[in-house]
Parts: C-alpha cells; sequence; structure tokens
C-alpha cells in the first residue's frame, strides 16, 4: 500500500497528478460517509455528498495550501457541501414536512442487526441537537479528529470546542432520557 | 483542582487525552467530590452508548461513481490543454496570413463573408441529403437520450433516478421502453419525490398508447398524498373518463387523507 501522507498526496492532486486522488478516496471515502450518515440518516443522499466532496477537491484543488492538514480542509468542504445540501433541500421539498414519508425502514434493518432497542432513540437525540454541536460531537466521537484539528475546521479555540464537546454530550444525554420518557 | 478545572478537563477524559499528572488530579477530584463523579459518570455511559452505532459501509455504486468521475475529468483536462495547444497554434498560422493594414483587414473580411454566404447558399440546394443526415442524427440522439433516461432510472440513488426522469422528459418521441420504466418508477420507486416526477414527465407523453390506462391504473396503488393528487390533476387536466372508477374507488378508501379526499371529489364532479 502506498505510505504517502495525505498532504502529500493531495499536493500532487493539486499539481495535476489527479489519478492521485483515488488513493486519498480509498483512504478516506468510508469515513467520510459515515460522517453523512451521522447527520443525515439517510444512505442515498450521504453517498451523493461523499462524491460531491471528492468532485469538489478536484474542482477546487488549486486552493490547497500544504501547511493546512487534508482532513481539516477535506471536512471544511465535506461541512460546506452538507450545508449546500440543507439549504436545496429546503427549497426543493417545503410540502415534505407536511405528509411524511420518511425513508425509516432504512433503519430498522441497521437495528435489528444490531439487535438494540436503543440505537433508533439514540440516533433521534443525536438528530436532536443543534447542527454545531452535532457536527462537533460526531467529528470528535466518530471521526477520531482531534479537538486542536477541530477548531482549526471551526475556527475557534481548543477550549470552546471542549466545552461544545460537553455540553453536547449532556445536551444529548437529557434529550435521550425524555426520548426514553425517564427523567433525565 | 476545584470543580471547575476538573470539568474542563472532561473532555478529554472522554477521549482518554489525558496525561499521567492531570489524570491524577481529576482523579483526587472525584473521590471529593460527588457531584463532579456523578456527572462524569452519566457522560462516560452515554459517550459509551454512542458506540452501539455501528460504521456502516456505503455501496459498491459509491466507489464506481468515484472513479467514473475522475476518469471523466482527467479526460477533460487532457482536452482542454490539447485545446489551447492547437489554439495557440491555429492563432499563430492564421496571424502570418493577416493583412497588416486596416483597409486591408476589412476588404479581407468582405471576401471572407461572401465566400461563407455563397458556399452556405450551394450547400443548402445542392446537397439534399444533409436535411436527411440531420434528422437521421436527431434520431439517434434521441435513442442516446432515451438510453441514458432508462439506465438513470435503475440506479440505487434516488438523486440519480430523479435525474432520469428529467432526462426521459427531454425525448420528443420516446420508445415503449421508456414509458414502461416511467410507469413502474410511478408505481413502484420507494422515493416520493422520484413518483412526483414520473407523474410530471408521463403527463408530456400521455397521448401514447397505454399511458393513460397506466395512470388510472396507478391511482389506486399510490400511498402519498402528494402522489395522488398529482394524478387527480393531471387525470381532470387530460379529461380521462376512465378515471372515474379509479376515484370512486379512492374516496371510499377510509384511510385516505382528507386533503386527498376533497381533490378526489371535485375532480369525480368534473368529470362527470
Amino acid at each position: 500500500m502506498d505510505q504517502t501522507s495525505d498532504n502529500r498526496l493531495m499536493e500532487e492532486v493539486r499539481d495535476e497528478k489527479v489519478e492521485r486522488l483515488a488513493i486519498l478516496f480509498e483512504r478516506h471515502h468510508i469515513m467520510l460517509y459515515n460522517f453523512f450518515l451521522r447527520l443525515t440518516g439517510n444512505r442515498g443522499i450521504s453517498e451523493d455528498l461523499v462524491q460531491d466532496v471528492f468532485f469538489r477537491i478536484l474542482k477546487y484543488r488549486k486552493t490547497y495550501r500544504s501547511q493546512s492538514k487534508f482532513t481539516v480542509w477535506m471536512y471544511q468542504i465535506a461541512r460546506n457541501t452538507h450545508i449546500d445540501h440543507l439549504r436545496k433541500q429546503k427549497q426543493e421539498v417545503p410540502l415534505e414536512e407536511q405528509f411524511e414519508e420518511t425513508e425509516s425502514h432504512e433503519v430498522d434493518t441497521v437495528e435489528r442487526m444490531v439487535g438494540e432497542v436503543d440505537v433508533e432513540l439514540l440516533r433521534k437525540a443525536l438528530d436532536k441537537l443543534p447542527i454545531r454541536k452535532r457536527e462537533i460531537l460526531v467529528l470528535s466521537r466518530y471521526q477520531e479528529m482531534k479537538y486542536k484539528d477541530i477548531a482549526q475546521l471551526f475556527s475557534c479555540s481548543v477550549g470552546t470546542i471542549k466545552a461544545v464537546v460537553h455540553r453536547a454530550i449532556k445536551d444529548l444525554r437529557r434529550i435521550y432520557c425524555q426520548l426514553q420518557g425517564g427523567t433525565p | 483542582m476545584n470543580c471547575e478545572k476538573t470539568k474542563e478537563k472532561f473532555a478529554d477524559y472522554l477521549v482518554g487525552n489525558l496525561d499521567k499528572k492531570s489524570l491524577a488530579e481529576v482523579q483526587t477530584h472525584l473521590t471529593a467530590c460527588p457531584d463532579c463523579r456523578g456527572e462524569l459518570e452519566s457522560l462516560s455511559a452515554i459517550w459509551t452508548k454512542l458506540g452501539v452505532l455501528p460504521q456502516e459501509q456505503p455501496s459498491s455504486a459509491l466507489r464506481q461513481r468515484f472513479y467514473a468521475m475522475l476518469k471523466a475529468y482527467k479526460e477533460g483536462m487532457e482536452e482542454e490543454k490539447t485545446k489551447v495547444f492547437f489554439g495557440q497554434a491555429a492563432s499563430r498560422w492564421i496571424e502570418r496570413f493577416m493583412p497588416r493594414r486596416p483597409v486591408y483587414q476589412f476588404a479581407l473580411s468582405l471576401v471572407l463573408l461572401a465566400v461563407g454566404l455563397g458556399g452556405g447558399y450551394w450547400m443548402s440546394s445542392s446537397r439534399p441529403g444533409v436535411k436527411k443526415e440531420i434528422a437521421t442524427l436527431k434520431h439517434e440522439v434521441n435513442d442516446m437520450h432515451g438510453m441514458v433516461a432508462v439506465s438513470l432510472l435503475k440506479q440505487a440513488s434516488p438523486s440519480d433516478r430523479l435525474m432520469g426522469v428529467s432526462w426521459s422528459s427531454r425525448i420528443s418521441s420516446p420508445s415503449e421502453k421508456i414509458l414502461q420504466t416511467l410507469l413502474e418508477a410511478l408505481n413502484f420507486d420507494p422515493n416520493v419525490n422520484v413518483r412526483l416526477a414520473s407523474v410530471d414527465a408521463l403527463y408530456l407523453f400521455y397521448d401514447y398508447p397505454g399511458v393513460k390506462e397506466g395512470l388510472v391504473n396507478a391511482l389506486t396503488k399510490q400511498s402519498s398524498p402528494l402522489v395522488q393528487i398529482a394524478l387527480i390533476n393531471l387525470l381532470v387536466e387530460i379529461r380521462e373518463r376512465r378515471a372515474i372508477d379509479a376515484l370512486r374507488q379512492l374516496i371510499q378508501n377510509e384511510k385516505l387523507n382528507s386533503r386527498v379526499k376533497k381533490r378526489a371529489e371535485l375532480g369525480l364532479a368534473q368529470l362527470s
């Protein structure tokens, strides 16, 4: 396997060796897919968004600066892609909310596989967190991203990120308990 | 260490990011402070619970789409390069023949204009075959749109299928296969947006054999109020009297959405 660092590979992509993007895709697409899956809860949309992120990486490859960490830059693009998706969704399907028809059957199968009643509840609780808190929590809990890198991604101090993680977990616990019908 | 300082360390504690010294400090405080201990325990519990949500694998289509995109992008880049290269070479070549004085430049452009007009006239009058060729080409493009539409409609991702529907509406004379695929999408696609788009696309083709019947049959099969309303609107607009029975059947359904029911009753009155 190619051991070249992410940053080096991205520099090569920037300098017109676009085929090197394939290695970056293989390294990161599953993480990225799960990042979107936890934000959107929809498999099809998450795949579309991953594709969109890699397309944007190609399109904006000239703007990549070697001193910034590749994953931070990639998640920056991922966040923008997600925000654009939310905007588009708001414009396109305002009626959706009036008539419910979600793709909840997809979730059921996963739940059955895990065999835990908690899963769906936990997912719902996560969905109810405000988007910024959810992003930061997902990045730190699932994407194995360091607080330092998340701080760079959100352009704020490490202390702020730690405080947000603390609060997000607290909120999540409260929402989770409410959904369970119990007291926090 | 006081409570405030300890709580600041909780986020690091959760990800296992504390060095030995800080960890010892936190633990000393926790043994003395039941409040902080309780809070950290409940935070850790939910943090661990989050681990239950499994990491999932995307479908193989994602990888295929990525490599197709990368290949197309590379080809596009190379094309761009050759275009620039040929463009520069051609402009240099033309430059050599360009007269320097404006008067000659003007004269040359007049001559070229005359040659162009004459040539065009000659081509259109002496070669009737051209029109036929264009017609064949148009037909081929039409067929290609159809092929793309059908293959997009069979994709796993709803956004691809939506694109398939929009491709199919660009076709001037759809084949039986496209109409069939669109009707299938209307009846069986799990995504409501795709079904709605199919109704719109089929509206363009309602004159083709089998389409009206397909639309009437679809009415009783739909469960989404949005699609039901769209279908009723369409059937009323094309004044399809065969829809009357289906509408009556729909109204009798007790579970029917109240707005759909109203629209169906109105539709029935408009048609009969």
